[in-house]
């Protein structure tokens, strides 16, 4: 079984994500062909182990993202009975509108794989486990770090496809950045502070932290009430917000049943708070008991140096 | 002119979802409701009527139970609703195939949904669809305006927010929106409560029967959280870090 | 925190679709705007004018009253429009019952085309806010001897009197005000502008802070002779009004307690104690087993005395037994609550005591409750015991 991996791309390099998809399709067996939109990354890509081939495809219509222009592009030099991508917005997008084009199903966003043919992935926000099967010609897009990368060390042939697509899409304007602070209520990842943090203008670390998650940043009621500083917007809890992210930081709260309430339900829970005794860890994944002004200086350079990787 | 509206009826996000017999207990769920990004798709239709861009056609694909979608759309201002009736589990190609054909039928060029469903949370179909239909596909957009002929999306893309032009047909997958859900109004609810919904039948798409080529083996529910880990000190913070990544896997 | 409102008995199956999608409009509104400022609201004891806007928008003012721009909607919609407001607060369920049932409805019921054609459409919108003058400081529970007077002057008619524990009153622009015209009860339109009539606002409430208290004063107030309500005189004026306030109270009631009770199970689950959760602690299981029974119930009386409203078949006494039952368990579930709540439960953090409080002034308005008993007491015996021959 063949298949054909669509590379992704990050900043003008090539994403990670893309050796964890060949890592993917060498479990499952069969010749590998990455393909790689605007030739983004080709050459890293020829260098995963296990790629039999890179096919580079190249335009101007690669300047702007039109989803269905590059679709247009791609879907005739996508060849493999088994199309995988990433789950990335981008990734979706291209995985899905190519099967359309092809009228082979598509299951997004897979975190685990068996041979002939199953794939698992969460539904309903992650509330259930999924496991479907399906077989070739199929498309999946997989869930990034779900799946051991390939290693370095190969060496395929690299052809270049030169396109010329009619893009309907064009960018007009750049907008605000996208680092603009999240609301709690929307964020995958929250960081919050409460009383602990000493000082409003505290809150600047939590902020750097946010900005290296894309996390938005909250605040317990003690802080709120304390500090006009804090406006009420940031309140997690009882009469705050409740939140659901993937991941909830907090930093220099105690845990007291108010707060908890509208946090409980992260998926993880990562408590700082220097009293070993504090509430906040008795509903933590993670607990680490230490000042913040200790911890977080630390957590802001790992959390940088895992994600530039 | 027009803009075709598809939205999708999910359990409500707040509703429990409960596994019975390895499967979703879709009996036990106490309230459905309209997937909520297809909602702020549904908003920037009405606001476009308002505009003057022509009538709003709600369209869903589902059992009988996903009429009170039409109706809830009918309430805030959709013109026509309607119902793909099919009972089935449904891939990617076939639910693309009976919204293509219905959204044919509108002759509308201007496609709107939420960019992926509250319970798949796939994002498979505005692509797909437009694919299937020949028209392109701005996705992840938080309000789309149309003037002299060309529509105006702001979409969140690879560099950061920008506002993209397109011309010609077009499917808009909907993020969460800028503009606030407007509430339906007594009067909204009486008028939709009269409204009459075509039922469709995949044949009368002129769609036959197939298989879906994708088949549910099993739900389960994630395995019981591990009990916390407790660290000492800033110096564990690496180890913690490691865990977000290798063990959680939420960063 | 996902609100789910108890049905144990799936009052739910028994609605029809338009009364679940107008029920649903008010939760949802209550939940994005009421509950995120209602503590705001209460502490600095306003009622917001926004919540006045967004109620006219929504088209729930008036709910039961078919033309001149009003809802028609049936009167068990009606009781779950209560329902939703008062699951959020009493005072904002009390500013709708009023401007429904006190203000519109005796328009509707006892006034002239040409005032209906004035007022209700925009009473209807809540662009106009009305209120309803009945009680006086020294008549309550007796309103028969009010001394509030007025007296025919040829061209118009002289007010003079007060009227006390008015809701809305300093925001209204129209009053309907009952009145003894040659002795006999009168119903009158004030108007905010008319001369010698004033509506100081009353202050230092601990009950429905976040609504609008008022005393009507009137010294040789002035109105236009076309202001009385022509088809009605006598008590049976005020009575009609209230019974359906009352009705829409039996429902509010059931949502506070709803509320109450939410607030109580989520606690009881979080708090630990020994060891343990408290709701797995049978005194606790107790309580909240016996508010269940009393919402269960309260949900019954209220849905079936709204089906009678609907088809006609009711009587008085029938809605006096569901306000005072409704009312006087929802109190007592309040409280109830609070004590699950420990000592939280004196925050304002979480709803109970300020719904107990509430509960206070629910429990003696429309009607108190040993009024209602004597009512009852009445129709089953049919001695009146509420007053001592002389």
């Amino acid at each position: 079984m063949s298949t054909t991996v669509i590379s992704e791309s990050n900043n003008g390099t090539l994403h990670p994500v893309t050796a964890q998809l060949v890592g993917a399709a060498s479990s499952l067996g069969g010749p590998i062909t990455v393909i790689c939109p605007g030739g983004v990354g080709a050459s890293d890509a020829a260098k995963i182990s296990g790629v039999a081939n890179v096919i580079s495809v190249v335009g101007d219509c690669f300047e702007t993202y039109d989803c269905s222009a590059w679709s247009k592009t791609l879907s005739p030099l996508v060849e493999g009975e088994l199309i995988l991508s990433s789950s990335s917005a981008i990734g979706r997008e291209l995985i899905s509108s190519i099967s359309a084009t092809k009228g082979i199903p598509v299951v997004q966003d897979v975190t685990s794989l068996k041979n002939s043919f199953s794939a698992t992935r969460t539904i309903y926000s992650g509330k259930v486990i999924e496991e479907v099967s399906i077989s070739p010609p199929c498309a999946i897009s997989l869930r990034v770090n779900s799946f051991e990368s390939a290693a370095d060390g190969g060496s395929a042939e690299v052809s270049t496809v030169n396109v010329s697509q009619e893009v309907a899409v064009a960018v007009k304007q750049a907008l605000a950045r996208a680092s603009e602070r999240l609301d709690v209520s929307e964020a995958d990842i929250i960081i919050s502070g409460g009383r602990g943090m000493g000082e409003p203008a505290n809150f600047s670390h939590l902020n750097e932290v946010a900005d290296v998650l894309g996390a938005a940043v909250g605040a317990s009621r003690a802080a709120v009430d304390t500090w006009g500083e804090i406006p009420h917007s940031m309140q997690v809890g009882q009469t705050g917000k409740t939140v659901t992210p993937n991941l909830y930081i907090a930093v220099g709260i105690s845990g007291a049943i108010q707060h908890l309430a509208g946090m409980r339900s992260s998926k993880f829970i990562l408590a700082i708070n220097k009293d070993p005794e504090a509430p906040i860890f008795g509903v933590a994944d993670y607990g680490i008991v230490s000042t913040w002004e200790d911890a977080l200086p630390v957590l802001k350079e790992q959390l940088i140096e895992l994600l530039s990787n | 002119m027009g803009v075709a509206v598809l939205l999708k009826q999910v359990p409500d996000t707040t509703a429990k979802i409960s596994i019975s017999g390895g499967r979703v207990d879709e009996g036990s769920i106490t309230k459905w409701s309209i997937s909520p990004y297809d909602e702020y798709a549904l908003e920037n239709a009405i606001q476009l009527k308002e505009a003057g861009f022509g009538d709003v056609v709600a369209i869903t694909c589902g059992p009988a139970r996903a009429a009170k979608c039409l109706t809830e759309a009918a309430a805030v201002g959709a013109d026509r609703l309607i119902h793909i009736l099919t009972d089935s589990y449904l891939d990617s190609i076939q639910v693309q195939s009976l919204l293509s054909a219905a959204v044919k039928e509108t002759g509308f060029e201007v496609v709107m949904c939420g960019k992926q469903a509250a319970d798949t949370n796939s994002g498979s179909t505005g692509p797909g669809l437009a694919s299937t239909l020949g028209f392109s596909c701005v996705g992840g957009v938080t309000g789309v305006s149309i003037d002299g002929g060309l529509a105006y999306a702001t979409r969140l893309g690879p560099s950061g927010l920008e506002k993209v032009e397109v011309g010609g047909p077009c499917v808009f997958t909907f993020d969460k929106g800028d503009s606030e859900l407007r509430r339906p109004n007594v009067r909204g609810i009486m008028m939709a409560k009269k409204k009459p919904i075509d039922s469709l039948l995949p044949n009368d798409l002129g769609i036959g029967d197939s298989n879906s080529m994708v088949v549910i083996k099993d739900h389960s529910s994630p395995p019981e959280k591990q009990p916390g880990q407790k660290f000492v000190g800033s110096e564990s913070v690496p180890e913690v870090v490691e865990k977000l990544r290798g063990e959680a896997n939420v960063i | 925190m996902a609100y789910e409102a108890l049905d144990f008995y799936d009052i739910d199956s028994l609605l029809t679709e338009e009364e679940r999608m107008v029920r649903d409009m008010v939760r949802d509104w209550v939940e994005d705007r009421v509950l995120p400022n209602i503590e705001d609201a209460c502490r600095d004891g306003v009622f917001p004018d926004e919540w006045r806007v967004e109620i006219g928008e929504m088209g729930i003012l008036g709910a039961p009253l078919k033309g001149y721009g009003c809802p028609g909607l049936s009167y068990i919609a009606y009781g779950l429009i209560c329902q939703e407001l008062e699951r959020g607060d009493s005072g904002v369920r009390s500013f709708a019952s009023v401007q429904g049932s006190l203000a519109m409805y005796p328009i509707w019921d006892f006034g002239s085309e040409e005032q209906k054609e004035k007022y209700l459409p925009g009473m209807a919108k809540g662009e106009l806010v009305g209120c309803f003058g009945l009680t006086e400081p020294d008549y309550g529970s007796n309103p028969g001897d009010m001394i509030t007077r007025a007296e025919d002057k040829g061209d118009h008619f002289l007010l003079n009197g007060a009227k006390m524990w008015i809701t809305n009153g300093t925001i209204a622009d129209l009053a309907v005000v009952w009145a003894k015209l040659e002795g006999e009860i009168r119903g009158f339109i004030v108007e905010k502008g008319d001369e010698g009539f004033s509506a100081p606002e009353m202050k230092g409430k601990h009950s429905l802070k976040a609504s609008v208290t008022s005393e009507l004063v009137f010294q040789d107030c002035k109105i236009p002779k076309d202001r009385i309500l022509p088809s009605v005189k006598g008590l049976r004026g005020p009575f009609s009004c209230l019974n359906n306030a009352r009705y829409g109270i039996s429902w509010g009631a059931v949502g506070a307690a709803q509320s109450c009770f939410n607030s109580a199970r989520e606690y009881a689950l979080s708090r630990i104690q020994f060891g343990h959760p408290i709701a797995s602690f049978q005194l606790v299981q107790n309580k909240l087993s016996w508010m269940l029974r009393e919402i269960t119930k309260g949900q019954l009386l209220a849905f079936h005395i709204g089906k009678k409203k609907d088809d006609g078949s009711w009587i008085p006494e029938q809605i006096s037994l569901a306000k005072m039952n409704n009312v006087d368990m929802a109190l007592e579930i309040a409280r109830m609550s609070r004590d699950i709540h420990g000592a939280n439960g004196i925050l304002d953090e979480y709803p109970v005591m300020r719904h107990m409080a509430n509960l206070e002034s629910v429990k003696t308005y429309e009607g108190t409750h040993d009024i209602h008993n004597l009512i009852l007491g009445r129709h089953i015996t049919g001695i009146q015991s509420f007053t001592r021959e002389p």
